[in-house]
């Protein structure tokens, strides 16, 4: 854990696709890693030894949105249970990230003022946080189609990996 | 129009009866292709495009 690292709360989607690449290791310099019981659910359905992996996970059982807003909008955007019950922990810790793969729980977050990222984000970052090389990294990135069920198309990938080596001059 | 055909879970099936018989669609057709239409709202391509760049911008750029 990193001195003064902010507390990640993961939507089901980032844990199983960082698990596929085999870099879920990436989350460990999180503070805590807050996971509400749907999610664990979901990961034990699709991904079970996901949660083996030794990383600073917390289960925390989730209630109904407190900010009617918040309700409405989970509902409006048809979140699931493990979208709606993460975003009730955001509420609740407005300084953490929630990590999110779906474009309609990253949407209610962003109008929620809460801060949201996905997989790419997380695997980029890695680069930045000096846990990969930007090597690294790219073989990751081009792993994703073959490896994960993360669905990114391939010319936004070719983007990210072109603004990669620009970043580093490789 | 278009006619898709397709299998959805039964529980789904049965809460879009559900709204169908308490008069907020006219049938179920309406209420999937509402829900075609809201889940294409929310997952156009220049949006989730948006979202990737801002998580490369915070990969690269971030302070956390």
């Amino acid at each position: 854990m990193i001195e003064g690292a902010r507390d990640i709360v993961c939507d089901t989607g980032p844990i199983l696709h960082l698990d596929e690449l085999g870099c879920l290791d990436l989350l460990a310099d999180f503070k805590e890693i807050l996971l509400t019981v749907s999610v664990v659910k979901e990961i034990e359905k699709h991904r079970p030894v996901a949660l083996t992996v030794k990383l600073p996970f917390l289960v925390l059982r989730a209630h109904k949105p407190a900010d009617e807003r918040l309700a409405a909008m989970c509902r409006i955007f048809a979140l699931d249970r493990g979208e709606t019950e993460s975003l009730v922990i955001m509420e609740s810790r407005p300084s953490a990230i929630f990590l999110t793969d779906d474009a309609s729980a990253r949407m209610v977050a962003e109008r929620m003022g809460f801060r949201v990222h996905g997989t790419i984000g997380v695997i980029v970052r890695a680069i930045r946080r000096g846990r990969k090389s930007p090597e690294e990294v790219l073989s990751i990135l081009s792993s994703i189609p073959s490896r994960s069920t993360l669905f990114i198309k391939s010319a936004l990938l070719k983007e990210i990996a072109l603004r990669i080596k620009k970043e580093f001059n490789i | 129009m278009k006619t898709v055909q397709t299998e959805v879970p039964e529980a789904l099936y049965n809460k879009a009866v559900a709204l169908v018989n308490e008069g907020w669609f006219r049938d179920e057709k309406d209420v999937f292709a509402e829900a075609i239409r809201r889940f294409l709202d929310t997952h156009q391509s220049e949006l989730m495009q948006k979202f990737v760049r801002d998580d490369i911008e915070w990969g690269l750029h971030g302070n956390d």
